[in-house]
């Protein structure tokens, strides 16, 4: 069976299987995932198409419920945790970055930045603050009156960094966040995560099939067909 | 998450699809615009009601000659005089009536100055007075010894004071009548209209054996008014006046009354009712469009959930619990609501003006009105809101964010 949790496991899984049902036919995606990630790590986790590398990372960002197995999250046993307790769990303890960035298009970008604050029950002003000081960490501290088709792709996505850490979240969870953005801006943003990860022990897990952008991580998670097959040093992957 | 925050964000969505928004409104606007309505003209219809009632005098019973068989063939009404000064004083003892009034009217030539009209001049016992609420204004009311002694004296209303003596005192002044001089003694006060159509301010009244007119008998009147203690006595009232008028007309158990009685509450009671029937009208007019336009903001924010489940979704992902999500819709379809009802009320208000420009009613709109329009609209808001918000709400985080 899959060893504890370590005492300092941000995240601790063990067993966890997930299938999607459509009408009678039931693909199983996940089977029986147990992993472990430590406060400070760096994880890439790659594979092919259909490997369950997002259906892992959504479970993980508690978007989504596993049909059986543990799920440890920051010290507590999230896996039948309530839509509202998931909620306030993901609020305080996870940022996400997404792909498309998936910033509110109504909403300015300081307004953005500021909302997860909002639904943790700041008020408006410290909210804005809050905002106004992460937009300047990821340099856009003069753009927070804007909207956010205003902004380059590379700009949102610093965007959405912000945004993801404006809660002071333990964990970063980025979901393909340089499959939009351009060879320029894509090292701009991972210049970024490296950083957050190095200066301020952000525990980043990232999914992507580059293995340019996996090389900026730690460790490699290797997924195929609900599996891991691979779990190591990026570098390290080519002896295994 | 703050409740300004929750409203400042309602209002940035709706102002997002305004000409959706506008349309969307429209049912709860006419809707909430009748309801205002149909309150305001409801009260109007009963506030009328009851003034026309407390100057013509509540609880009254009107006693008219009857209409006599002669021959087989049925006579005009009023007709046969046989009603009497005396049915009038006999009427004024009975216990169960607060009193009874003896009357007498024609049309005379009236004259004062070079102002020469054919006007209704009242004969009466001075009972009238109290039975009618006549307040004297100026001057003195008719009293037993003028009817006894037939004195030449007059009590005007108050247009017709203003007409004749305009600023000068009326009192003493003398107004002739079929060209015999009556001394003005008193001005009653007030104006308007009474459900029996005279106008308290036109009035000219004389004490009954005064009036110049020449009956079949020398004690007939033409009416006797009657006045009950209360509503609740108002049948048993009418019952006593039968019973004692059958006693003196010494009429016999086999013969039908040779008078009528009208009970003047039950005119007032059609009154009410043509009012309540236009209440009833117009809210099923305003209950329909308030349902149909609150199926139309159930339509439209079932619509606009289902456009925005990704903002829903990122939302969810970055900490919005479901009770927010529901709130966040709900608040828009109680802004829909409220803004419309604002509007509908705004509407009502403008209606309410235009009926009181043509000087012929007037509608009151009071606050009351437009507090049960604002809680109705908000209630609209929260049941037809309801149902899309928490579907929202319901929905899994990863099912959203996978949407386009």
């Amino acid at each position: 069976m899959s060893p504890g949790p370590q005492l300092d496991a941000l995240i601790s899984l063990a067993g966890i299987t997930k299938s999607y049902r459509v009408g009678d036919i039931v693909t199983p995606v996940l089977h029986g995932i147990d992993m472990q990630v430590r406060r400070g790590e760096y994880v890439a986790l790659m594979g092919p198409s259909g490997s369950g590398k997002s259906t892992l990372m959504n479970l993980l960002g508690l978007l989504d419920r596993s049909d059986a197995g543990r799920y440890l999250l920051n010290g507590q046993n999230v896996t039948r945790f309530s839509a509202s307790e998931q909620a306030q769990m993901r609020n305080r303890t996870i940022g996400f970055v997404f792909q498309s960035f998936n910033l509110l298009k109504r909403m300015s970008v300081l307004e953005n930045v500021a909302l997860p604050l909002i639904y943790a029950g700041a008020s408006r002003g410290k909210a804005k603050e809050r905002a106004q000081d992460l937009l300047q960490r990821v340099g856009l501290g003069a753009l927070g009156s804007r909207m956010p088709n205003q902004l380059s792709g590379g700009q949102q996505q610093r965007v959405a960094i912000a945004r993801a850490l404006v809660n002071n979240p333990p964990l970063l969870l980025a979901d393909e966040p340089t499959g939009n953005l351009d060879t320029h801006t894509t090292e701009e943003v991972l210049q970024i995560l490296a950083q957050l990860n190095h200066a301020e022990g952000l525990t980043i897990v990232i999914v992507t099939h580059e293995p340019d952008v996996a090389k900026h991580a730690k460790r490699l998670v290797r997924l195929k067909d609900g599996v891991m097959v691979f779990d190591g040093a990026p570098g390290a992957e080519a002896y295994a | 998450m703050s409740l300004v925050q929750v409203i400042i964000e309602a209002f940035r969505s709706l102002a997002a699809n305004r000409l959706r928004s506008a349309l969307t409104m429209l049912g709860i606007i006419i809707g909430i615009a009748s309801v205002v309505l149909m309150l305001s003209v409801g009260d109007s219809v009963r506030k009328f009601i009851d003034k026309e009632l407390a100057v013509l005098g509540s609880n009254q019973l009107i006693v008219q000659p009857g209409t006599p068989v002669e021959g087989g063939a049925r006579r005009r009404q009023g007709d046969a005089i046989t009603l009497t000064i005396d049915d009038a004083i006999a009427l004024n003892e009975l216990p169960s009536l607060r009193g009874a009034a003896a009357t007498r009217q024609g049309f005379f030539q009236v004259l004062y100055g070079t102002d020469n009209s054919n006007s209704v001049v009242l004969g009466v016992t001075p009972e009238m007075f109290r039975l009618r609420n006549w307040v004297i204004d100026r001057g003195v009311t008719l009293s037993d010894s003028d009817v006894k002694s037939a004195n030449r004296v007059i009590v005007i209303g108050s247009k017709i004071a203003d007409q004749y003596f305009y600023h000068r005192d009326p009192i003493g002044q003398s107004v002739r009548i079929e060209g015999r001089p009556f001394t003005v003694i008193g001005v009653l006060a007030g104006s308007g209209r009474t459900l029996d159509g005279t106008d308290l301010g036109d009035l000219l009244v004389v004490p009954i054996n005064a009036l110049p007119l020449r009956m079949p008998l020398p004690r007939a009147v033409h009416y006797i008014n009657v006045q009950a203690k209360d509503e609740h006595t108002l049948a048993e009232a009418e019952l006593d006046v039968k019973e004692l008028l059958r006693d003196r007309h010494r009429i016999t158990a086999d013969k039908q009354d040779d008078f009528q009685v009208t009970n003047l509450a039950s005119i007032a009671q059609t009154g009410e009712t043509i009012g309540a029937g236009l209440s009833i009208g117009l809210g099923v007019v305003g209950a329909i469009s308030l349902i149909v336009g609150g199926i139309g903001i159930m339509n439209i924010m079932l619509v606009s959930v289902s456009e925005r489940v990704r903002e829903i979704g990122i939302r969810m992902a970055i900490g919005a619990k479901p009770h927010h999500v529901l709130m966040q819709f709900l608040s828009e379809a109680v802004a829909l609501c409220v803004v419309g009802g604002a509007i509908g009320v705004g509407l009502a208000v403008l209606g309410a003006l235009a009926v009181n420009t043509t000087g012929k009613f007037t509608l009151i709109l009071g606050p009351g009105h437009i507090v049960t329009a604002v809680v109705f609209s908000t209630v609209i808001g929260l049941f037809f809101g309801f149902y899309p918000a928490r579907r929202a709400s319901k929905m899994l985080p990863i099912e959203c964010l996978r949407q386009d």
